[in-house]
């Protein structure tokens, strides 16, 4: 069992506090969405978790260990952090050559990712031919190379193609289920909410969320309901009646908050009014982001006067 | 953890790269053309067998520099850094075997150097050329120097993160000021790295400072740049 543990974690650039007093964990089994605007903080606990960087207080460990006290560490975390990294003079096979080298990764795994990154083909071109998905998918094959129990991915999904996006999407699911940690930095809201089951949320560097993911959705989103009848009439009197909170579109349908399909259709079968669309809206990841965020704006804005 | 895997990781990386591989091939060819021209036309007012077989070293250093400055500045583009310490998390041990990265290969070209100048240059120079002593002190002495200044130019690298930076530094410095001070020939100049270092080239001397005191004082110079530029890899947030 490999956790992520971050304590009380804080990172000042000169005055620019980027992670402030941050706590949470990463398990193994699932995969954590890290999600927040860009500058929110995500990238700089990356590091810090991977000690390139050094933080102001706290401490940041992989499995009860500094990451700097890990031997060999490869083959225990595996990163993408920059897709930018490998040479551009460089091929891709040498680039994974020298890094397996420096962990006594064998070589074999070096063509394993290349397989399972796709990348085979194109490994004995030089990185600079690449498109930026071929060098996301580069650094993808970088983090799986030791073959790790943790991964931390910063916007793996950047530049990748659909195809791409679905690709890592089933291999993200597939590294959890394996029993792994996987954690993965995103400003895409849709992109997390197919991949990720738990969620770690950042703004401004501090700990907005912890949370699964469904939980998040449900406590933050009312669903809705939109309903359609051929009897517009009737079908707005109903739901005065009952005293719905609901409200018209133009084309003449409803949404109604605060109820569930179920309860809807059993109401207008009793009263006779033709159904012609019932349909649940779940909530979205991002409307519950966006509903945090706004809750977290309203508390922290100062007020203008004294 | 251990030396070895991480020495073979960063050889592998200076093997892969072109723009290394050629500056190599520079440090041979740049250094066995420009001697083997100063040796065709020897200065008659003051001859000096050993440095006119070695003229070129002068010129082949610059391509050693440009070795070091680049095997070091590949690290500090696009995030490189960053992954090479989340693979090799011990700094002082990771820069320890770029540093080895860099001085075997420059070792093994810079004697290969000093063999074909003193070949080149005993050809040349015919009677005039170096005795096979002085000669054979010469051409460690190349492999040594190149070796030192390669090394020097890898650590303020580290220092200033940027070969752009290290190189427009320490070509111009070498090109005019070393040449225009070192006319002068007295004093501090003496004790500059590649002015130092290229004592072991000459038949005579007059200064302070002898063949191999003189790589000594170039040696501490690389020392200095090195523990320097592994003091800021160290400290510094990747």
């Amino acid at each position: 069992m490999t956790s992520i543990d971050v304590r009380d974690l804080t990172k000042e650039y000169g005055a620019r506090r980027a992670v402030d007093h941050l706590t949470f964990t990463v398990r193994p089994g699932r995969v954590t969405g890290f999600l927040g605007p860009n500058g929110a903080g995500k990238s700089t606990t990356m590091r810090l978790v991977l000690g390139l960087d050094r933080p102001t207080s706290g401490t940041a460990t992989v499995g009860g260990r500094a990451y700097a006290e890990l031997p060999e560490p490869l083959r225990r975390v595996g990163a993408l952090l920059d897709a930018g990294a490998a040479h551009g003079s460089r091929t891709a096979r040498d680039h994974l050559r020298a890094l397996a080298a420096s962990n006594r990764i064998p070589p074999t795994r070096v063509d394993a990712v290349l397989e399972q990154t796709g990348l085979a083909e194109v490994a004995r071109r030089r990185v600079g031919t690449y498109s930026l998905g071929m060098r996301q998918r580069l650094g993808i094959a970088v983090a799986l190379l030791g073959d790790p129990e943790v991964i931390l991915l910063d916007e793996p999904a950047n530049g990748l193609d659909p195809e791409g996006i679905v690709w890592i999407r089933s291999l993200l699911r597939g590294l959890a289920a394996d029993g792994r940690t996987v954690l993965v930095s995103s400003h895409l809201m849709n992109e997390t909410a197919a991949l990720a089951d738990h969620l770690v949320i950042l703004g401004r560097g501090r700990l907005l969320a912890d949370t699964p993911v469904q939980e998040f959705i449900d406590a933050r989103v009312q669903p809705e309901v939109r309903v359609r009848s051929s009897d517009a009439g009737a079908l707005g009197d109903l739901l005065a009646r009952h005293g719905h909170d609901a409200t018209r579109h133009e084309d003449g349908a409803w949404t109604v908050r605060h109820t569930r399909a179920e309860d809807l259709g059993r109401l207008l079968s009793e009263a006779g009014v033709p159904v012609l669309e019932l349909a649940a809206r779940e909530g979205t990841l991002e409307q519950a982001y966006l509903d945090l965020t706004a809750a977290e704006a309203e508390f922290t804005a100062q007020p203008q006067e004294v | 953890m251990p030396f070895i895997p991480v020495l073979h990781a960063e050889l592998i990386k200076i093997r892969t790269l072109r723009s290394l591989v050629g500056s190599l091939a520079a440090v041979v060819l740049v250094t066995a053309a420009f001697s083997a021209l100063a040796s065709a036309s020897p200065d008659r007012n003051d001859p000096d067998p050993l440095f006119s077989a070695f003229f070129g070293v002068s010129f082949g250093q610059i391509a050693a520099i440009a070795f070091g400055a680049t095997a070091v500045a590949a690290e500090f583009r696009g995030g490189a850094l960053r992954l090479t310490l989340a693979a090799t998390p011990d700094r002082p041990r990771w820069f320890a075997a770029k540093a080895t990265a860099i001085a075997l290969p420059a070792l093994a070209v810079g004697l290969l150097t000093g063999a074909v100048t003193l070949l080149a240059g005993k050809a040349v120079l015919g009677a005039e050329g170096p005795s096979w002593a002085q000669g054979l002190r010469g051409a460690v002495g190349c492999g040594l120097q190149l070796t030192l200044m390669a090394l020097f130019s890898a650590g303020l690298t580290a220092v200033l993160r940027s070969g752009v930076a290290t190189l427009s530094i320490l070509v111009p410095f070498l090109l005019i000021v070393s040449f225009v001070i070192g006319d002068m020939s007295s004093g501090i100049a003496d004790f500059l790295p590649d002015r130092a270092g290229q004592v072991v080239l000459h038949s005579t001397w007059d200064g302070p400072l002898g063949p191999w005191s003189g790589l000594a004082v170039c040696a501490l110079w690389t020392a200095a740049a090195l523990l320097a530029g592994a003091w800021t890899v160290t400290r510094r947030d990747a």
